[in-house]
């Protein structure tokens, strides 16, 4: 009934580091929820059915638990219904969350052969007699990255993570997503093992399609937490490249190569589960003050509330992977195993893996960009409003939270090669030879990436030099006593106000204006003229809004389909008696055509008399005569 | 190891004296009487003398963020390939690394632009991110391809490696690799088709719309941490993409190298000179050119070579 193999343990692992730092700020977020019990109920229910998830051995438990964590997550969402959207986001992601949970069941039913209760060996016994591996492992993909939010399953993060209260929005954006990633582990090397090339190269373009598509959305929200929430579909984005990569290794037989991937992308996990949770709970800190998720309303934050600010600048730096963060780390073990793809003899592979290489460097360099924008428009200059202007720091148990958890993102920088050895472990417990000693050969100073022109990176040595020499400089600056004069800012002689500031949407500007073709940006603009003089005026408003073009395409096609659909079905209900009984006709002439097919009695020639058959008689006694 | 510690201290010494060198060649170039190649020093000494005014607005950022411009690129500096041959290189430090203390060093001062609370400095920074996250994707392909030639990721052994064995195999490749990081060495430093580092006119200026509002030691830290930077640059340049000159005693060496140096500072004040700056958003076009560039270099050292 429950598994507790290094695989699940280092999940169970994952949820507590993410869980116990929650803890506290949730309940330092309490005071502010009015429905207290509905909260604190589905809150401890939700953690309970993610730890319930990754240790449950069989289907049943198994799609017991995700659907409790589904449902408990839901309603979590529902906690503070102040505005629509939140309905509105709320039933997204019921719809979204149980599109998957059909695909999971389709999976489940066949690899169990109808009895759920079986564990994964004799899963991957009746997986294996069944004839089409890829229909099954299409299932799986459906049902994991419509919870993981990969393209083009990802449009209700943008949503729902906002809306939720911001404890939840970190457990549901660190913890929740990361379950998902699980499932992938499990079940595609315990049940579906020998993959095929392309399964691989299927992960990898959905990761590279996700870092990319994540970040540039990100890039373009104003709305602080819905940026974070993009972000989630990047990272998403950077752990399944690394999963793909791993996937395409061990069909090549590169299995040294192949589990160094995996384990990047598990420790990619951890470090989005760190930073990921302390972003939302730092973001959740200023919504609280402030009142409004708009960034635009920012400013000026640093100054009132220090340790938010100083936290959100440590999740900031790893996020973007920048040295010497976790985040860095783990995006620098990606980087290598796609690197170590001059390894393959397939020239067209060897040729497509710059590709993935181009999209994940281009996440990277707009994830700074984002990053400056989110820190900056929000914690530094000038409060762009009265709120703002109010705001200060948050109470001590989110405080308290807050730091826990940035221990948490330090702890994963400062004592990598001590995680690395237990995800090694779960690489040993699916049936890999350790690579742990070709990581870190000599010690814990050097981590070495495991191909022939790889690199080597030295987190520690790198940390004590930043600070070290940080610390010179600053001492050599104290002992020049150099005089310091604090006046207004200069900015070339204007006077500098709230207004002057550069805005989240100027920011994103220039990034926006290169990727217009997807944006396809709304621009609404509005200004009072004097005497109607284009020149002069003395009010003007400027805003961009950007709507998901998968959204756009995608899903609206889907709400049209199936309104055109009800709408013949409504036709339908509203037909005369006669029009119904040829249609039982109709119906049993089907039935008794499509047996011969079933019969093997199959020839062309009846198939089209059939046809034939059928289309004079659906269209003389169904649809008959147009008024 | 006398000789590494030598070299760097060599290396930060002359790197104001490359910058106004460039500045003095382009004024020749356009019949002005140019500045002395010692200005930056001059500059940096009265920059020492001011006081450092803090703006109101700012905040705690402003107070250590220039710190943390330079502190990077200094440690970068101690991962340079060897000049010499026989010298001491870090051999556990790789590209990545070096890529990723120039972006950290990147957004601490995109973050001080941000802090003075003025429009300057916030479009200073908007156009630094735009640029810097187009290079990067143009970086991390040329750090690929030049890892394939030389056997190695990591600077100093590729440096080395390249030296010791030139690819001759693999000259096409080495050239579009070397094509492409020339480009990112304009655009990362801030040279003319990108930024112009002279103006301080809002339509034109990235790098110095940032720093509007330091003054004394801070400007003179950042403009440190910017010469520093075209350093690292073109001895990357110069380790990598003309590889030869590493035999020799010590002293020719490191003459060779300060030669190649002040050559390719010949090579960016030419290319200035001939060059209009580009519009921001023409300047996807010549990122693309080096991205492109670095894709061509792979893809002939994967097809032709090996």
């Amino acid at each position: 009934m429950f598994v507790f193999d290094t695989l699940s343990l280092v999940f169970v692992t994952l949820i507590l580091l993410g869980a116990i730092p929650n803890l506290f700020y949730s309940s330092g977020y309490l005071p502010h929820i009015e429905r207290k019990t509905h909260y604190q109920l589905h809150y401890f229910t939700f953690i309970f059915s993610m730890l319930g998830v990754v240790v449950s051995a069989n289907a049943i438990v198994f799609l017991f638990f995700w659907e409790l964590m589904s449902l408990t997550s839901w309603q979590l969402i529902l906690t503070e219904v102040k505005e629509k959207a939140t309905i509105k986001a709320a039933r997204f992601y019921f719809t979204m969350t149980h599109f998957g949970f059909l695909f999971l069941l389709l999976f489940f039913l066949i690899v169990t052969d109808g009895d759920l209760t079986v564990g994964f060996a004799a899963m991957k016994l009746s997986a294996s007699h069944f004839a089409y591996p890829t229909l099954l492992f299409f299932f799986l993909l459906l049902g994991f990255l419509s919870k993981a939010g990969a393209v083009p399953l990802h449009v209700w993060l943008p949503y729902a993570h906002p809306q939720a209260p911001s404890p939840v929005s970190a457990l549901m954006s660190g913890v929740m997503l990361k379950v998902a990633i699980y499932g992938m582990f499990r079940f595609l090397f315990d049940v579906l093992y020998p993959w095929p090339l392309e399964w691989g190269i299927v992960i990898l373009t959905i990761g590279a399609l996700s870092s990319l598509v994540g970040v540039l959305y990100a890039l373009s929200e104003h709305d602080i937490k819905a940026l974070l929430a993009n972000h989630s579909i990047e990272n998403i984005g950077i752990i399944l490249i690394g999963f793909g990569m791993g996937m395409i290794f061990d069909t090549l037989g590169l299995h040294t190569l192949s589990t160094f991937a995996f384990i990047a992308a598990i420790f990619h996990t951890f470090n989005h589960m760190s930073f990921k949770s302390l972003l939302f709970m730092g973001a959740g800190s200023v919504l609280h003050q402030t009142h409004t998720k708009n960034m635009e309303k920012y400013g000026g934050l640093i100054k009132a509330m220090p340790v938010t600010a100083f936290t959100f600048l440590i999740a900031a730096i790893s996020i973007s992977a920048l040295p010497p963060s976790n985040g860095f780390l783990s995006e620098w073990m990606i980087f290598q195993s796609m690197l170590s793809s001059s390894h393959m003899v397939n020239t067209s592979l060897k040729l497509a893996i710059p590709f993935a290489i181009f999209a994940l460097a281009m996440t990277g360099g707009l994830a700074i960009a984002c990053f400056v924008k989110a820190y900056g428009i929000t914690f530094l200059g000038l409060h762009r409003s009265t709120n703002a202007k109010h705001a200060h720091e948050v109470n001590f148990l989110m405080r308290f939270g807050m730091i826990l958890m940035t221990l948490v993102v330090v702890s994963l920088m400062l004592f990598t090669p001590f995680y690395m050895q237990y995800f090694d472990q779960v690489m040993v417990g699916l049936g890999r030879a350790s690579i742990y000693a070709q990581i870190f050969p000599n010690g814990i100073w050097n981590m070495h990436s495991v191909g022939i022109n790889g690199g080597i990176v030295s987190p520690l040595i790198l940390l004590l030099s930043l600070g070290g020499v940080t610390a010179f400089i600053m001492f050599a600056y104290r002992v020049f006593g150099i005089k310091t004069r604090i006046h207004n800012s200069w900015a070339c002689g204007y006077k500098t106000s709230a207004k002057t500031q550069y805005t989240a949407t100027g920011f994103a500007g220039p990034i926006r204006r290169l990727f217009d073709w997807l944006y396809k940006p709304q621009e609404h603009f509005s200004k009072q003229t004097i005497a109607g003089h284009e020149t002069k005026f003395n009010d003007s408003h400027y805003e961009v809004h950007v709507k998901p073009l998968f959204e756009k395409v995608f899903y609206t096609s889907i709400v049209k389909a199936v309104n055109f659909t009800s709408y013949w079905v409504y036709r339908l209900a509203h037909f005369e008696q006669t029009r119904y009984a040829a249609m039982i006709f109709n119906i049993m002439l089907v039935v008794l055509f499509s047996y011969r097919i079933f019969a093997h009695d199959f020839s062309w020639a009846t198939f089209v008399l059939e046809f034939f058959v059928m289309m004079i008689s659906v269209r003389i006694l169904i649809i008959g005569d147009k008024k | 190891m006398i000789l590494y510690f030598v070299t760097i201290i060599l290396l930060v010494l002359i790197a104001p004296m490359l910058l106004s060198y460039i500045k003095a060649t382009k004024m020749m170039l356009l019949f002005k009487r140019p500045i002395s190649i010692f200005q930056g020093y001059r500059d940096f000494s009265k920059l020492m003398h001011k006081e450092t005014i803090i703006s109101e607005e700012t905040s705690a950022i402003t107070t250590y963020a220039p710190f943390l411009v330079l502190s990077p690129l200094l440690i970068v500096m101690f991962f340079l390939p060897p000049v010499v041959h026989g010298s001491y290189y870090v051999s556990f430090v790789d590209a990545f690394t070096i890529t990723g203390l120039i972006s950290l060093s990147t957004f601490f001062l995109m973050l001080l632009g941000l802090d003075s609370a003025s429009a300057f400095g916030g479009m200073g920074s908007s156009r630094e991110a735009f640029i810097s996250a187009l290079v990067e994707p143009a970086m991390v392909l040329t750090i690929f391809s030049v890892s394939l030639m030389a056997g190695d990721l990591g600077v100093g052994q590729a440096g080395v490696n390249l030296a010791q064995h030139f690819p001759e195999e693999h000259m096409a490749s080495f050239l579009f690799a070397g094509i492409s990081f020339f480009i990112l060495l304009m655009a990362e430093n801030g040279r003319i088709p990108v930024d112009n580092p002279e103006t301080h006119l809002e339509l034109t200026m990235v790098h110095e719309a940032m720093i509007l509002d330091l003054t004394g030691v801070y400007l003179a830290i950042i403009e440190t941490a910017s010469s520093i930077k075209f350093v690292i640059f073109a001895s990357l340049f110069a380790s990598l993409f003309m590889p030869f000159g590493l035999e020799f005693s010590a002293p020719i060496a490191f003459l060779i190298f300060i030669a190649k140096l002040f050559f390719i500072a010949t090579l960016v004040a030419l290319l200035e000179v001939n060059t209009a700056k580009l519009r921001l958003f023409k300047i996807p076009n010549l990122l693309g050119l080096a991205i492109v560039f670095a894709f061509l270099s792979l893809i002939t050292f994967y097809v032709l070579g090996a």
